[in-house]
């Protein structure tokens, strides 16, 4: 029996086998070739084809409702849309408009809003970024200082944001700011924000990442005019409007398929190299791939209870500590593999494409600090999973 | 996590609980060590009694028509209460000498161990099999059915009946029942006070009516009945694991040091958390793979990756619980250790961590592609 280590991406469901092979057909027909196997990360107007063309074909949100230009889907399909792009090499659209804005948009947008808001997103017309972070405000995200001032009709905006991915690259940003500096606790004075980034008053500065591209930016806000309208949920109410989100998220970004991808890569460099002769590769090789096996398992028992409204509440964290640690220790794999050619800037050439082991294991730096560090999450679990006492 | 249980198997599982909590227990297992038991007949008896055996076996012949997945719901609740008592073993005997085609020579020797008047338990020492190694330990004479040698590490050979007994005799394997009378056993204690034991032949006779199966099929059943015992043990270390941690945070939400209780403090919170997620997989992993197992569609390596990564966590989640549990973690007298000893017993019982973690390498190299 032949071994892949994707045989727990199985589906039970035989729809969702079916809308399986639906999809790999299509993707093999229209992904342009050019999109896949790229070793340095492709910037978001290089994609908007892409995304149109997955937009055009109905499959670009098909976890959003049907009204709302979704496919009314179940997550597994989601999942599916997402494995199979991924399978072939391929980048999956930015989430910041479909997976993060768009759906608190549905949830708590005002009908104006939705109808500014939502058809660009599928379109994928406008790039979002997502305003959170800031340099004093990390994992400690309710400390954030970005305030904005209610003045007439208009909120006006002062203060700094950073670690924004596809920054320099959006349209508009949705931004946690402070309107109420006497609250306590303190995020009960943060408010949810729609910034057109055009603004005057604004200046992007990309930021240079470990990996050698820009993957974000930080952002300077003086005395910039947001009308009030812009509000997503009521002032003051940002902080619960955000956490809305904070769960399906996961599920795209922790999935077993990026550790399944590196070690199948490590798996060829190690041919290359030599390394698949070695005793202590084959080791740490059938290690991971263990975890992988088992991490799949969870991952696909967390989407069918998800699908069934009983996801326990430690899913969405357990997801993001191990996807990101097991990815990590993937591509450190693929360099260990690669032996002299794992420091290498440059690409190598295996088969008939490029890897890059370097900038595989940078890229997977960002995995276990962005969106909560694994360490946020692990309190997180401690205190509302475990019930350790503060 | 929940497993999307049936009503039916929801109701097993519950029955099982209660059953192990009344049975077992860190005080039931100190009584047990200190009367020199490797067994409780006591449980045993109850577990017979509420046909858990019965879950493998086919309705024909006696049986529920269930798989291993549901037997595993039992399993768990063992672990996780210490319980000494040859479930696994027993149940893959039955599960194994109901498959044989042809089953006039097994009906009398399962029709007892399902009643409980005979207790079976395999003989066994060519997991290498799996992946094409050959045991060395036992020769057959298949003209005059008689078999010579030794298996080592077998469970509960103080207690058994009857050795049901896996013979690697080159092109013709034999799975043969053999008596206790018939066999020498050297008993050897282990930690956590259940036994391994040396079974002996000495030109034992082996007679024609004892021959469950030969040839293929031998290997295929032999095979099949190795991978039940692994993925038993698995499901009884998950359950294990997951009382040890429970045990633990129960103690550091109790224990004061400079004035509050460590489990405030985030180095023990971030270990607990880590024991959490080990356990959270392993059952994930543990319960699909038998679910596939049942279906008939596992890969061997799937075996393999669940009985190394149950036999990992658990050490490391029992470790972890002593060093949480401090200096009282290192007597006698606190009951976390014996958590600790019986995770070592069964993490090493039917191929620890790097044994299937080998065992995986060979099964998935020379078959894996960059299919993904």
């Amino acid at each position: 029996m032949g071994w892949d280590n994707t045989t727990l991406f199985v589906d039970d469901d035989p729809a969702d086998r079916a809308f399986r092979a639906e999809v790999r057909d299509w993707i093999a027909r229209n992904l342009p070739a050019e999109l896949c196997n790229r070793s340095i990360r492709i910037d978001p107007p290089e994609l908007k084809p892409w995304h149109r063309k997955l937009y055009e074909r109905g499959w670009i949100a098909p976890h959003w409702p049907k009204d709302h230009g979704g496919m009314g889907a179940t997550l597994t399909q989601q999942i599916i849309l997402f494995e199979e792009i991924s399978r072939v090499g391929a980048p999956t659209p930015y989430p910041h408009g479909l997976n993060f804005i768009g759906p608190l948009i549905i949830d708590a947008g005002t009908p104006a809003q939705k109808a500014k808001h939502l058809p660009p997103i599928l379109t994928g017309e406008t790039t979002w970024c997502q305003g959170y972070s800031e340099a004093g405000a990390g994992s400690d995200l309710a400390s954030l200082a970005t305030r904005a001032e209610l003045d007439g009709d208009d909120l006006v905006v002062n203060g700094h944001k950073m670690w924004t991915t596809n920054g320099h690259f959006a349209d508009w940003m949705f931004a946690l700011v402070r309107t109420d500096p006497k609250a306590q606790p303190r995020h009960a004075g943060i408010s949810m924000l729609l910034i057109d980034l055009t603004s005057p008053g604004i200046t992007v500065k990309p930021i240079q990442t470990i990996k050698g591209d820009a993957e974000f930016a930080e952002e300077f806000f003086v005395d910039v005019r947001v009308p009030r309208e812009n509000l997503l949920g009521a002032l003051n109410d940002g902080w619960k409007v955000a956490n809305r989100l904070l769960g399906s998220e996961r599920f795209t970004t922790g999935h077993p398929r990026n550790a399944a991808v590196l070690l199948n890569k490590a798996r060829e460099v190690a041919e290359l190299t030599g390394a698949m002769r070695e005793g202590g590769f084959l080791q740490k090789l059938a290690t991971l791939e263990i975890e992988l096996l088992a991490f799949s398992a969870y991952y696909r028992h967390a989407a069918a209870l998800h699908g069934r409204n009983r996801a326990p509440f430690s899913m969405a964290p357990v997801i993001k500590i191990v996807g990101g640690e097991l990815g990590q220790r993937a591509s450190e794999l693929l360099v260990e593999a690669a032996g002299g050619f794992g420091p290498l800037a440059g690409d190598l050439t295996v088969g008939n494409h490029a890897v890059n082991p370097a900038a595989e294991m940078f890229e997977m730096r960002r995995v276990t600090v962005g969106s909560g560090a694994v360490e946020i999450q692990r309190n997180i679990i401690a205190k509302r999973v475990l019930g350790l006492p503060s | 996590m929940d497993l999307l249980l049936t009503e039916q198997q929801s109701l097993f599982a519950e029955t099982a609980a209660r059953l192990c909590l009344d049975h077992g227990g860190p005080r039931r297992l100190r009584a047990l060590r200190a009367a020199g038991a490797e067994m409780d007949g006591e449980a045993w008896r109850a577990a017979v009694k509420a046909e858990w055996l019965a879950t493998v076996v086919a309705e024909a012949h006696g049986g529920q028509g269930l798989g291993a997945f549901d037997l595993a719901l039992s399993l768990e609740q063992a672990g996780r209460q210490l319980l000494m008592i040859p479930l696994v073993e027993a149940a893959a005997a039955a599960w194994t000498m109901s498959r044989a085609a042809d089953m006039s020579r097994a009906s009398g020797a399962l029709a007892d161990l399902l009643r409980g008047s005979r207790l079976i338990v395999p003989a066994t020492e060519a997991a290498s099999w799996r992946y094409g190694g050959r045991a060395a330990g036992l020769h057959y004479d298949h003209r005059d059915g008689v078999l010579d040698g030794s298996i080592p590490f077998v469970a509960y050979g103080r207690s058994a009946d009857t050795f049901l007994v896996v013979i690697d005799a080159g092109a013709r394997p034999v799975l043969a029942m053999v008596p206790r009378g018939d066999v020498s056993v050297v008993i050897e204690g282990n930690v956590d006070g259940s036994t391994s034991s040396k079974v002996t032949f000495a030109k034992v006779h082996v007679p024609a009516e004892n021959v469950i199966a030969t040839g293929a099929e031998a290997r295929k059943l032999a095979v099949q009945m190795q991978e039940f015992l692994m993925l038993g043990a698995a499901a009884e270390l998950a359950g294990l694991a997951a009382a040890a941690l429970e045990v633990t945070l129960d103690y550091v939400k109790l224990r004061q040091q400079f004035g509050k209780p460590i489990g405030s403090f985030q180095v023990l919170q971030h270990r607990a958390v880590n024991g959490f997620i080990d356990i959270e997989l392993n059952r994930s992993l543990v319960y699909r793979v038998l679910a596939a197992y049942d279906a008939g569609e596992h890969h061997p390596a799937m075996v393999s990756a669940a009985k190394a990564r149950a036999s990992r966590a658990a050490l490391e989640i029992t470790r972890a619980a002593l060093q949480m549990h401090g200096a009282i973690g290192y007597t006698e007298e606190h009951d976390i250790g014996l958590y600790y000893k019986r995770a070592m017993v069964l993490a090493a019982r039917y191929g620890g961590e790097l044994s299937h973690a080998g065992a995986f390498s060979t099964l998935t190299h020379e078959s894996a592609g960059a299919a993904a």
